[in-house]
C-alpha cells in the first residue's frame, strides 16, 4: 500500500466531513455526456486541451470521492477512474485545476442536463486545499488580510476614514454645499452602506457618487467605521470559516449601529456572499434587510426621491452581468431597468443575464497572478462579446468584473471604458433647483484629474528599476503638473530623497542595490525624511506583509501593478490631500 | 417455449429486479444519510419565483430543450438524447410485454413503435460510441464504465430490436440473449453510471430549490439583440 502524505490524508478526511446531499448528488450524477464542455470560456479558447472541460475538472475531485466514499470506486477503482491522492504533488495538481482553470462562474452548472453543480464542489475542493495550506500565494495573502485587518485589500482604518473624509470634501467643493456629509457610525440609520475595499484604494469616486445619491435622496444613512467590507474572500478560497466570520463582522456592526437595512455597493461576489452565502457559512439568521445598491438606486428613482436626466449619458453602453449576481442571486432585471433610466443608448451583449460569460476575473482569479496568461487567453470570448456590441462603455455591477474587464480591454486593445451603475446614475442626477449649479459643474465627475494640473507645485520621486514604468509614471505625473525625479535603484533613491526632499515618493519593492523595503525603513527612521508620504507600487502584492510588519509607520499608499493612469493620479492625489489636511 | 427461455423470461428477471431494487434502496439510504445544505438567507431575485417553482422547473428542465443553451444550440444532439432514452424505455417495456402480455405484440402498431424506437436508439448508441472514441475531450472524461455502459446498452438495443417479434419458430437464441442481457443489465445498473436516473431527481431538486429561492429559476434565457450597424 502506498504511503500517503499528511496533507493528502487530511484532505481525504476533510472531504468526508464536508460532503452534504447536494454535493454527493453532484459528484455521483455526472454521466460524462460532455454537454458542459462548450459552455466554459476556458474550453472555447483552448479547444484542443481537454483538461479545461468542466467534466474533466470535476473528475479531479470526483475521482477522490469515488475512491473513498463511493462503492464501485472503492471495489473497482480503475473501472470508474477512481483514484486517491498520495503526495503533496498530487494536491498541487488539484490546485492547478480548481484555482487555475475554473472561475466558479457556474455557467456549466446551468447547462448541465443532470444539474451537476460543478462550481459548488470546485469551491469545496478549494476549501479542502486551503485547509492544508495549499493555495495560490495571492489567495493566502488576501485571506490573511481579511482575517487580520478585516478587509481583503489590507486597507487600514485610518486610510479608509481619510478617504471618506477626502471624498466628503470633494463633494462639498463640487456641490458648494457644506451640508453634504458622508456620515460614519451614525446610530439608528435607515441605511448602513457597505463597500468594497477596492473603492477606497482604486476607485473612491464610487463612494462619492453613492454619497451624492444618498444625499439627494434624503436618505438617513451611514457608513460603519469598522466591518465595512462587504467582500468576502471565503467565497473564492472555499473557506467557510473565513466566509462566516467576515459576514458576522458586517452583520454585527449593522446591529451595533441599530441600522434598519444593509445596502451593499455594486460587487458581485460581495453581494452574493453578504446577501446569500454568509448566513449559511456562519449559520446565522440575519435580523435586518439587505439589498444591492442597484435596487436602492432604482427605488429612489421610482419613488421620485431622485431625478435623473439620461441625456447626460449619451455614449453607447452595454451591460455585463456578473456571474455571482445573475447566476447565483437572480439580479439581472433591475440593473437593466436602471440603465434604461440613466443612459440613452443601451445595447445588450449576447449572451446575457444568467447565460452571460464570465469576465474571466471571477473566482478570485485577479489575485492569482500565476494564472494571468491563462485568464487573459480565455478572455478572448469576452473581448469578442464586447466588441460585437459596438458600445463605448461597458457597465457592470461588480468590482471584480471592473478589474477583469479593464485588464482584458487593455490586453485586447479595445476602445471601451468600464463603469458602474453608480457612476452613471450620479452623472445623470438632476441637482435640485435650490442648490443648482452651472451645467458644467453639475455634470462634473469626481475626480477628473487628467486634464488639470492637479499636481502642480508637487515634487514626486519615482523609484523603479523598470525604465518603461519610470517613463509611464513620469509622463502621467508631469502631464498633471508634477515635477518628477526618477531613480533606477534603491541606493540612488535614498540619495535623491535626501537631496531633493520630495513631497511624495513612489517605491517599487524589487530593485537592485537596495530593495524598496529597505529604502522605506531608512526613510521612516530618518527624522528629516520620516514625514514624506510613501506609496509602494509593486508587482508583488504578496510582499505587503514585509512592509506592514516593519516597526515603523505604515506607508500612506500601497498599489499593485499594473497601475493605470486614473488609479495612479487618484492615489497620489489622495495621499497629498490627506497629508495637507493632517498638517493643517 | 423451452425451460431455459421460460427461466430467462420469468425467474431470472424477477431475481434481477429484486436485486436491483434492494441495491437501489441501499443506495438511496446512503445518499439520504448525508444532510442537505440549508438556505438561511431571505429570497433574492424576481418576486414570483419560489423554491418549489424552481425545483419543479429544474426537474422539468430536461423536457425543455430551449431552456438550456447546451441543448438549444445542439438540437441534433438533443434529439439523439430523446431517441436514446425512448429506446431504453421501449426495451424495458419489451422485457415485460414478452413474458406478461405477448398478445400486445400482435398489434402491428405497437410492434412498429417498439421496433423503430429501439432500432433508432441502437443507431444513436453507435453514433455516441463513435463520438466518445474519436473526440479527445470525450476520451479524456470517459472511464471504462462509460464505454462499457454505452456498449452494453447499444448491444442490448440490438438484441431487443430482433426480439420484438417474439418469434421462437426460428430458434430462441435471440430471445435468450436479450433476456440474459436484460438480467445482467438490471444487476449491473446500480453500480454503473446508468444509475444516473436515480440521482437526477436529487441533483435537479436541490439545484432548482436553491436557484428558485434566488430568483434564477424559472430561467430567463438571454435575448439575442437586434443587429446594430456600427
Amino acid at each position: 500500500m502506498k504511503n500517503r502524505s499528511y496533507k493528502a490524508e487530511k484532505v481525504i478526511e476533510l472531504l468526508g466531513k464536508k460532503l452534504n446531499r447536494q454535493i454527493v448528488g453532484s459528484l455521483a450524477a455526472c454521466v460524462h455526456c460532455g454537454m458542459c464542455t462548450e459552455m466554459c470560456h476556458y474550453v472555447l479558447t483552448n479547444p484542443d486541451d481537454p483538461t479545461y472541460a468542466p467534466a474533466y475538472k470535476g473528475d479531479q475531485l470526483r475521482k477522490i470521492f469515488k475512491r473513498h466514499y463511493d462503492w464501485t470506486g472503492r471495489v473497482f477503482p480503475w473501472w470508474v477512474k477512481a483514484k486517491s491522492v498520495y503526495t503533496d504533488e498530487d494536491l498541487e495538481a488539484l490546485k492547478d485545476t480548481v484555482f487555475g482553470k475554473c472561475t466558479n462562474c457556474r455557467r456549466c452548472t446551468i447547462n448541465c442536463p443532470m444539474g451537476v453543480d460543478l462550481a459548488s464542489f470546485n469551491r469545496m475542493a478549494r476549501g479542502l486545499l486551503v485547509s492544508v495550506g495549499i493555495m495560490p500565494e495571492g489567495v493566502a495573502v488576501v485571506s490573511k488580510d481579511q482575517w487580520e485587518i478585516g478587509n481583503q485589500m489590507g486597507v487600514l482604518k485610518e486610510d479608509y476614514l481619510d478617504t471618506l473624509e477626502w471624498m466628503e470634501e470633494e463633494l462639498q467643493d463640487e456641490l458648494e454645499d457644506e451640508t453634504v456629509k458622508i456620515p460614519v457610525d451614525k446610530m439608528n440609520c435607515d441605511v448602513v452602506y457597505s463597500i468594497n475595499p477596492r473603492e477606497v484604494k482604486y476607485d473612491p469616486r464610487t463612494i462619492a457618487d453613492a454619497a451624492k445619491i444618498f444625499h439627494f435622496a434624503g436618505e438617513n444613512w451611514t457608513m460603519p467605521s469598522e466591518g465595512w467590507d462587504m467582500t468576502n474572500f471565503g467565497l473564492f478560497s472555499g473557506d467557510d470559516d473565513l466566509g462566516g466570520s467576515v459576514g458576522r463582522r458586517l452583520y454585527e456592526k449593522v446591529e451595533e449601529l441599530r441600522g434598519k437595512k444593509l445596502v451593499i455597493s455594486e460587487c458581485g461576489h460581495g453581494y452574493r456572499s453578504t446577501r446569500c452565502e454568509a448566513p449559511n457559512w456562519g449559520k446565522l439568521d440575519v435580523p435586518f434587510e439587505m439589498e444591492s445598491s442597484v435596487i436602492t438606486m432604482l427605488r429612489y428613482i421610482k419613488e421620485g426621491k431622485i431625478k435623473v436626466d439620461k441625456t447626460r449619458n449619451q455614449e453607447p453602453v452595454t451591460f455585463h452581468d456578473s456571474c455571482n449576481n445573475a447566476r447565483s442571486c437572480g439580479l439581472f432585471d433591475e440593473p437593466r431597468e436602471l440603465l434604461n433610466l440613466v443612459v440613452t443608448d443601451f445595447r445588450e451583449m449576447y449572451p446575457n443575464k444568467a447565460e452571460n460569460y464570465c469576465c474571466t476575473g471571477g473566482g478570485g482569479a485577479m489575485s492569482m497572478t500565476e494564472y494571468t496568461p491563462r485568464r487573459l487567453k480565455s478572455a478572448k470570448i469576452k473581448a469578442d462579446q464586447l466588441t460585437a456590441t459596438g458600445a463605448k462603455i461597458v457597465v457592470t455591477s461588480c468590482h471584480n468584473c471592473v478589474d477583469g474587464l479593464t485588464d482584458l480591454i487593455r490586453h485586447y486593445k479595445l476602445d471601451i471604458k468600464v463603469a458602474q451603475l453608480v457612476n452613471l446614475t450620479a452623472n445623470a442626477l438632476v441637482i435640485p433647483e435650490k442648490i443648482s449649479l452651472p451645467e458644467e459643474a453639475a455634470v462634473k465627475r469626481i475626480p477628473e484629474p487628467s486634464t488639470d494640473n492637479v499636481l502642480a507645485g508637487k515634487k514626486i520621486l519615482i523609484a523603479d528599476d523598470e525604465p518603461d514604468i519610470l517613463t509611464f509614471f513620469s509622463t502621467v505625473l508631469e502631464d498633471n503638473g508634477a515635477e518628477v525625479i526618477t531613480a533606477l535603484n534603491g541606493k540612488e533613491a535614498v540619495e535623491l530623497i535626501r537631496k531633493e526632499k520630495p513631497d511624495l515618493v513612489t517605491l517599487d519593492l524589487n530593485m537592485p542595490e537596495m530593495d524598496g523595503g529597505k529604502v522605506f525603513e531608512i526613510l521612516r527612521k530618518d527624522p528629516e525624511l520620516a514625514d514624506i508620504p510613501v506609496c509602494i507600487i509593486t508587482g508583488r502584492p504578496e510582499l505587503r506583509r514585509l512592509i506592514y510588519d516593519r516597526p515603523v509607520k505604515a506607508p500612506e499608499g500601497y498599489l499593485d501593478k499594473p497601475v493605470d493612469e486614473d488609479t495612479l493620479i487618484i492615489n497620489i492625489r489622495k495621499i497629498l490631500e490627506v497629508k495637507k489636511h493632517s498638517s493643517k | 417455449m423451452s425451460d431455459a427461455l421460460h427461466f430467462a423470461e420469468h425467474t431470472l428477471q424477477e431475481i434481477a429486479l429484486i436485486f436491483m431494487a434492494v441495491v437501489y434502496i441501499i443506495r438511496l439510504l446512503w445518499i439520504f444519510h448525508f444532510k442537505a445544505g440549508r438556505d438561511r438567507q431571505a429570497p433574492t431575485g424576481a418576486f414570483n419565483t419560489t423554491p418549489a417553482k424552481g425545483a419543479l422547473y429544474s426537474l422539468a428542465n430536461i423536457m425543455m430543450p430551449w431552456g438550456m443553451e447546451s441543448t438549444r444550440k445542439k438540437p441534433l444532439f438533443y434529439i439523439q438524447f430523446v431517441i436514446f432514452h425512448l429506446g431504453v424505455v421501449s426495451a424495458i417495456l419489451l422485457s415485460f410485454i414478452i413474458p406478461y402480455g405477448p398478445s400486445l405484440l400482435e398489434s402491428q402498431f405497437i410492434a412498429a413503435i417498439l421496433h423503430s424506437s429501439i432500432g433508432l436508439a441502437c443507431l444513436v448508441g453507435c453514433i455516441r460510441m463513435i463520438r466518445r472514441i474519436t473526440k479527445p475531450v470525450m476520451r479524456a472524461i470517459s472511464s471504462p464504465d462509460d464505454y462499457f455502459s454505452l456498449a452494453l446498452l447499444t448491444a442490448w438495443f440490438f438484441f431487443a430490436f430482433w426480439a420484438v417479434p417474439n418469434n421462437t419458430q426460428n430458434g430462441e437464441t435471440i430471445l435468450l440473449i436479450y433476456f440474459w442481457m436484460t438480467a445482467f443489465f438490471l444487476i449491473y445498473v446500480p453500480f454503473s453510471k446508468i444509475s444516473h436516473y436515480l440521482y437526477y431527481p436529487i441533483t435537479r431538486y436541490y439545484l432548482g430549490k436553491t436557484l428558485g429561492h434566488r430568483g434564477v429559476y424559472p430561467f430567463k434565457r438571454s435575448n439575442r439583440p437586434e443587429v446594430v450597424n456600427h
